[in-house]
């Protein structure tokens, strides 16, 4: 798959995958399914509801005073040592990466998991500067060989199932078709370890920094993020403007919070603490770190009066998880990094509204998101906060967006509504209703009911129904 | 202008209006996962349920004899720069990335999370290449909570801290837990009880 889809393929994605990949929809439900069952046990040992609150807080103070906060880490940053950059878009975000590399003369990279450089394509830019990008973790390094995007952003290979490994390995490494997963995940550990000792350079993302002390925080459970921030002899690690928490301990919290929601593990398995390079007496380490702060669209969000609360996402994935949607087709049918209901009312903020459209619309608006978010972000109002904004600058598509605006205009007039309805029932749909304009696309392979002569409200059914 | 001050610049002109709203304090004893047992006990507990294993001594002497008993079989080590002379194995040292074994001293623990916290200035190849990994750590320095240890240490922080919770460990294929992915596949927790240097 080395043709990436856009969102605007969403339609077509997802049906395509829905009616060609049942196997994949089954690796997605399963997988989704079990994780959605752990953040719930996990939640319940706490008081997720205080939890929730103290962490929607911690990242709204942060939002609503970020210049500060970004002033405070830069300097943090500076006094560990740490190189400070700044990227206002994905490309200079790319450029920065690259000519780090380029003064070190880098020719190898190893990465651990990142969204934020899927987000701004860092692997492909690297990649066509003459750089080898290695992605490390087990999930992100079965998609690297498979040339796909990730489709979740906790479980990036969570599409694939056990006999798709198994195929991929034995064609790439001549492991036998029938090896256990212990046997996989030791291949992959020993090709993997040799590229943690021969890497120049080692990339990683953020999952908060704290202001006070510029302390880059990095969950996993492998140990291919402590062992890339630690063995490269340069570091660098892209963060989002977002990212920033006021206060070193205010990681304690987070940090539970985001495991539990992601995984529902009380921690993840290793967490990162980072102040900066290698220091005299320390006998390994870094001696270079580099944090490159990424704004990508994320100031476009920060000045939107509604949108703005999606910056309190901490990336846990739950409400993919949770997403009745998103279980039917994974995350490739958004067509870009971010899947699910985030990744729907991020997109608009990052890649713009018209090239997000129409995954606002992916979405049944069933609340279920909204009900896990461990930041409380309001994702369904914010999902028709971005709908409202596409109708309105014209961006749906045109027969949609007509039907969608005369049935607004007509639900608003009863009178009218009650005509229409009447017009409907009078069409001579059994010669024409295959040819109706509005519902070509639905009825083509399906045969038209035809509209009853009377008008549901004026039956007795909807009469009862509507006392 | 610099994209720096055009960011900061985007950032103020964005949240000028916008009404600002107070930290909400430390994330402290209101937020308390599950009881408040003893810490040796909870942290024995989590990093067990994690599939790490927990040894416990009454003092050094006592690790030191398990030491001697665990490592037999064992070819070569790779020790914490931290690591006290009398709880350095008997073995011939080696570079971590050829070890079969590593072992280390944490700064301190984390009950609620059933955390060890790892210091770089003990060595961070030794904390992960090895399949293997024996970490020492004074019940005394098990906090109860994360950021009670977090608040302890802030003072005196090291180029980086690890905090090991558990074996490596992954579910990428397809969906069926692994262990022993990059870091350690084992990872044992020997607490000692008596006071003073480990």
């Amino acid at each position: 798959m080395s043709e990436r889809t856009r969102p605007s393929d969403y339609g077509a994605e997802s049906a395509r995958i829905v009616r060609d990949d049942p196997g994949m929809r089954t690796s997605i439900t399963g997988a989704v399914r079990s994780k959605d069952e752990k953040r719930q046990a996990a939640w319940a040992q706490i008081d997720a509801g205080a939890w929730r609150d103290w962490a929607r807080d911690v990242k709204t103070h942060v939002l609503t005073h970020l210049d500060r906060y970004l002033e405070e880490a830069e300097d943090a940053l500076l006094r560990n040592g740490v190189t400070v950059h700044w990227a206002e878009t994905a490309a200079q975000a790319c450029d920065v990466v690259a000519r780090i590399a380029a003064d070190h003369d880098a020719r190898r990279v190893v990465k651990a998991k990142s969204m934020l450089t899927e987000e701004i394509g860092l692997n492909e830019s690297l990649e066509g500067a003459g750089l080898e990008v290695r992605e490390t973790d087990l999930g992100e390094y079965i998609i690297q060989l498979l040339d796909e995007p990730p489709s979740h952003i906790v479980g990036p290979s969570l599409h694939r199932s056990l006999e798709d490994c198994r195929q991929l390995f034995h064609e790439r490494f001549g492991t036998p078709l029938d090896a256990s997963p212990e046997a996989l995940a030791a291949t992959a550990r020993r090709i993997l370890r040799n590229d943690f000792l021969e890497a120049d350079l080692g990339v990683s993302g953020a999952n908060f920094l704290a202001a006070d002390t510029g302390t880059i925080a990095l969950i996993e459970n492998e140990g291919n993020i402590r062992i890339s921030t630690s063995i490269p002899p340069v570091h660098v690690a892209m963060v989002g403007i977002e990212k920033l928490v006021p206060r070193f301990e205010d990681l304690a919290g987070l940090i539970q919070l985001t495991a539990r929601s992601a995984t529902g593990q009380g921690i993840g398995n290793y967490v990162s603490l980072i102040q900066g390079p290698r220091r005299p007496g320390e006998r390994d380490g870094p001696d270079e770190v580099h944090v490159v702060f990424v704004d990508n669209g994320r100031t476009r969000l920060l000045a939107d009066e509604h949108a703005w609360e999606v910056l309190r996402c901490v990336r846990c994935g739950a409400c993919l998880n949770t997403c009745p949607v998103y279980r039917q087709t994974g995350g490739h049918a958004y067509g870009w990094a971010y899947s699910g209901p985030i990744g729907a009312i991020l997109a608009p903020g990052i890649l713009g509204l018209e090239a997000a459209m129409p995954l606002p619309f992916a979405s049944s608006l069933c609340g279920a998101c909204a009900e896990v978010c461990p930041v409380r972000i309001p994702i369904p109002e914010l999902l028709v906060y971005w709908r409202e904004r596409a109708v309105e600058e014209g961006l749906t598509p045109t027969v949609d967006g007509v039907a969608m605006k005369s049935w607004a205009a007509l639900a608003e007039h009863p009178g009218a509504f009650a005509l229409a309805s009447d017009l409907v029932g009078a069409l001579p749909l059994e010669r024409t209703g295959r040819k109706l304009p509005v519902l070509r696309g639905w009825m083509g392979e399906r045969a038209a009911p035809v509209p009853s002569p009377e008008r549901f409200l004026s039956t007795s059914s909807g009469k009862e129904e509507s006392t | 202008m610099s994209p720096r001050n055009r960011i900061l610049g985007y950032v103020r002109g964005a949240t000028a209006s916008r009404p600002r709203v107070p930290h909400p304090g430390r994330f402290d004893g209101r937020f308390l996962v599950g009881d408040d047992r003893p810490p040796m006990e909870r942290f024995a507990e989590q990093f067990t349920a994690a599939g790490g294993e927990v040894e416990r001594f009454v003092d050094t002497e006592a690790a030191v004899r398990w030491l001697g008993e665990f490592t037999r079989g064992y070819e070569s080590v790779t020790v914490g720069a931290t690591v006290p002379g009398r709880l350095r194995p008997a073995l011939p040292s080696t570079c971590p990335d050829l070890a079969p074994l590593g072992v280390s001293a944490a700064v301190a623990a984390v009950a609620e999370t059933g955390s060890l916290v790892l210091d770089a200035r003990d060595g961070r190849r030794t904390q992960l290449l090895a399949p293997t990994h024996v970490v020492f750590v004074r019940e005394q320095d098990i906090h109860q909570t994360l950021v009670g240890a977090m608040v302890t240490l802030q003072p005196d922080l090291p180029s980086a801290l690890g905090l090991h919770s558990g074996p490596s460990k992954s579910a990428d294929i397809g969906q069926i837990l692994v262990r022993g992915v990059h870091g350690p596949g084992r990872i044992v927790a020997a607490v000692i009880r008596e006071a003073g240097p480990v």
